[in-house]
């Protein structure tokens, strides 16, 4: 049986990692994941858990190490939040390239500027093309599950590629909740060690990573492509599997909260949700018709699963905590995503892009009131008068 | 424990690095890479950070090993290879793997060392990881075109540092001195040596000494690079040799901070006829190759080396 604790996200993630009996970590400071990785090190201190602590000399070494040991044939971690995240970009198409099933927790932070430490989406998307499972936690509990859950999917041989566990940095990784810790035993069960027959070992060797010509590329990235899609039903599977485990039962895809018979909806990944969801929930007892479905999985995007999520609405505002100046629409990603997920249903769903919770400000529930509010007067008209709305400026 | 090579008769037959490559005519990084992996033996996993040692062996997705290689970025050689390293320590540990301890050998070219890869190697060091770190020297980023990289001599013409009229000498910097940065500073280390592959016996025991160490050990290997320097490709060992000879390159090992020769040349040579051969230093003037004497004679003296050839 598992026990309760009181933890944050970083100490969720942290025990996660141990549970997963993970061989090698890299660290390197910057707030707010580093709570991940002195929970680790003392981990280790205590004897807690047999792993390497190695002290990486910046982010693009702490994927280097990792790139190196999972290629030996360890399990792997490590984590990073803001211009840590990006210091690091040559290294992640090298990971996945190779097909390596390292994880790296992301604790979301601003990238410069305004280095306020404040939490945003920006650093984990600008990765998010790379080949990489990538999702976000939206509390202390889906921190650690997603931590197992992605272990588990990234080495399934059918997928082999590398994930990023995201979390809001402060709003997740150091706000306390409720944490079931699983068991040891059931948690080996679920996740058996790491095994991998394609590594640097004297007794078989073989060379990773050679280079090639132009006309060996589009092969290999059409396997990394045929990875990422067929990861999907890994991703369903163990869910399912993890669900009847360990009885915490998560739509692998997208959550809807309140959405039977809304007329308007918020479409939005990541901790900020749940604040979303106290207004939700406020104004549902005014007998507003408004809903919310919060995104899990970014990559592979669940394009099928988002459109019949969203299709059902009047009208529907992407709450973007990045910035993506100059993309399609004027708003973030999540604006673009959700718009081509929806493609072909013509104008039939207005849809509106919010940027919001900047710099690590909250989103208030006064925004989302007004945010809802908009929605509502889209639905009326059926048409937006602006494609997206910056708040605090712009609504 | 890897013994002493008592002579080049007495080498290993066997082959680690084997034909299959398409590395220029006369490679000089080639060369010693083959009496590398011969020292090394089979117990040896590699890794080639980007750089001529990636490119030219690697093209058309296979390599020239007959031990296990892995690719690492140029900027990250150090660094992926303590993963490889804390990997193994770790799954040995707790018994995930039943295989031995490997000879880890990064075989870095001078950018992947000295320039962007610096980085990398000093952590790496500074950590106390039990791997070789080769810097095979052909003083240019050769794979790219030949540009300078921070150990191109003063005064060598590169696409980076062509000589004109209002830079008569092309190269106007003077090298970075890589292994002396790696010998001190970096307390974990444990073996540390300059060698040349005109000078096989030697480098072959170099090689061994590095990995009996366990524990870092950096070897700074002279490479000569026939296209980069413009020579002859039948002259790569001569010019190793010359460039011992003249001086503009020293074979010696750490000893307790100090700097022992293994090998010192019976009369030092004036680097003009080191430089006098090779089309990169074509243009210079009398001035020039004074400097690049007095170069020479500091790093001489730098290693207890008599500087025998006054510069003006």
């Amino acid at each position: 049986m598992g026990v309760v604790k009181r933890i944050s996200g970083c100490v969720a993630t942290a025990n996660a990692v141990k549970l997963a009996d993970v061989d090698v970590i890299c660290s390197y400071p910057i707030r707010p994941y580093t709570g991940i990785m002195s929970e680790l090190a003392r981990m280790v201190a205590d004897g807690e858990l047999d792993a390497e602590f190695v002290y990486g000399e910046g982010e693009h070494a702490q994927l280097s190490v990792v790139y190196g040991a999972s290629a030996s044939g360890a399990r792997t971690f490590t984590g990073s939040s803001g211009v840590g995240v990006t210091y690091a970009m040559e290294v992640y198409s090298p990971i996945s390239g190779e097909r390596l099933p390292v994880q790296m927790a992301i604790a979301d932070r601003t990238l410069d500027p305004p280095g306020d430490f404040g939490s945003e989406h920006t650093d984990a998307l600008c990765t998010r093309d790379q080949g990489w499972i990538q999702g976000w936690a939206s509390n202390p509990q889906e921190a650690l599950d997603m931590t197992l859950m992605y272990y588990r999917i990234g080495e399934d041989p059918r997928v082999l590629l590398p994930q990023y566990a995201c979390q809001d940095g402060y709003f997740v990784s150091h706000i306390l909740g409720e944490v079931e810790i699983p068991d040891a035993a059931q948690v080996k069960e679920f996740l058996p060690p790491y095994k991998n027959h394609h590594v640097l070992d004297v007794r078989t060797p073989q060379i990773i990573g050679a280079q090639m010509e132009p006309k060996m590329g589009p092969g290999m990235q059409y396997q990394r492509y045929v990875a990422m899609e067929g990861s999907r039903k890994v991703i369903e599977e163990v869910h399912d599997e993890f669900g009847r485990m360990f009885g915490r039962k998560y739509d692998p895809w997208v959550e809807e909260f309140m959405t039977d018979d809304a007329e308007v909806a918020i479409f939005i990944q990541g901790g900020h949700a749940e604040t979303g969801k106290t207004v939700v929930r406020r104004l549902r007892s005014l007998g507003e018709k408004v809903g919310l479905v919060r995104l899990r999985t970014f990559r592979p995007f669940p394009t099928e699963q988002v459109r019949n999520a969203l299709s059902k609405f009047k009208a529907v505002g992407t709450v973007d905590n990045s910035v993506n100046f100059g993309i399609s629409g004027a708003a973030g990603v999540l604006l673009t995503e959700a718009r081509t997920a929806l493609y072909g249903l013509g104008d039939k769903i207005p849809t509106v892009g919010f940027v919001a919770g900047l710099g690590g400000e909250m989103i208030t529930h006064d925004e989302f009131y007004k945010m809802f509010m908009k929605l509502k007067e889209v639905a009326k008209a059926g048409k937006a008068d602006k494609q997206s709305y910056w708040l605090p400026f712009e609504l | 424990m890897l013994e002493e090579i008592k002579s080049l008769r007495k080498a290993p037959e066997e082959e680690y690095y084997v034909p299959g490559h398409r590395t220029c005519a006369g490679c000089g990084p080639a060369l010693q890479y083959r009496l590398v992996a011969k020292a090394a033996g089979p117990n040896t996993i590699f890794l080639g950070p980007t750089g001529c040692m990636y490119v030219a062996n690697t093209s058309y997705g296979c390599g020239p090993w007959a031990v296990p290689w892995i690719h690492a970025q140029i900027t990250n050689g150090g660094a992926v290879a303590s993963g490889i390293e804390a990997a193994y320590k770790a799954m040995i540990r707790k018994h995930k793997t039943d295989a031995e301890f490997p000879n880890i050998i990064v075989m870095a070219g001078d950018g992947g060392s000295a320039d962007i890869g610096l980085q990398a190697l000093s952590a790496a060091f500074y950590r106390g990881h039990n791997i070789l770190f080769i810097a095979y020297d052909n003083e240019s980023y050769a794979n790219t075109g030949i540009q300078t990289s921070p150990t191109t001599p003063y005064g060598a013409w590169t696409t980076f540092s062509p000589a004109g009229p209002v830079i008569p000498e092309g190269k106007k910097l003077m090298p970075k001195d890589l292994p002396k940065m790696m010998a001190h500073g970096h307390p974990e280390l444990k073996y540390l040596a300059t060698a040349s592959l005109a000078y096989p016996l030697d480098l072959m025991n170099k090689v061994r000494r590095g990995l009996n160490a366990q524990g870092p050990s950096f070897l700074y290997v002279h490479a000569p690079c026939p296209k980069g320097w413009s020579f002859p490709a039948d002259k790569t060992v001569e010019m190793g040799k010359l460039a011992v000879e003249t001086g503009m390159f020293q074979l010696y090992e750490l000893n307790e901070g100090q700097y022992k020769l293994t090998y010192q040349p019976k009369e030092i040579k004036p680097v003009e006829e080191y430089i006098k051969l090779q089309g990169r230093f074509s243009h210079l003037q009398p001035e020039h190759i004074q400097k690049l004497q007095q170069f020479a004679n500091g790093r001489l003296k730098e290693v207890g080396i008599e500087v025998s050839v006054p510069a003006q």
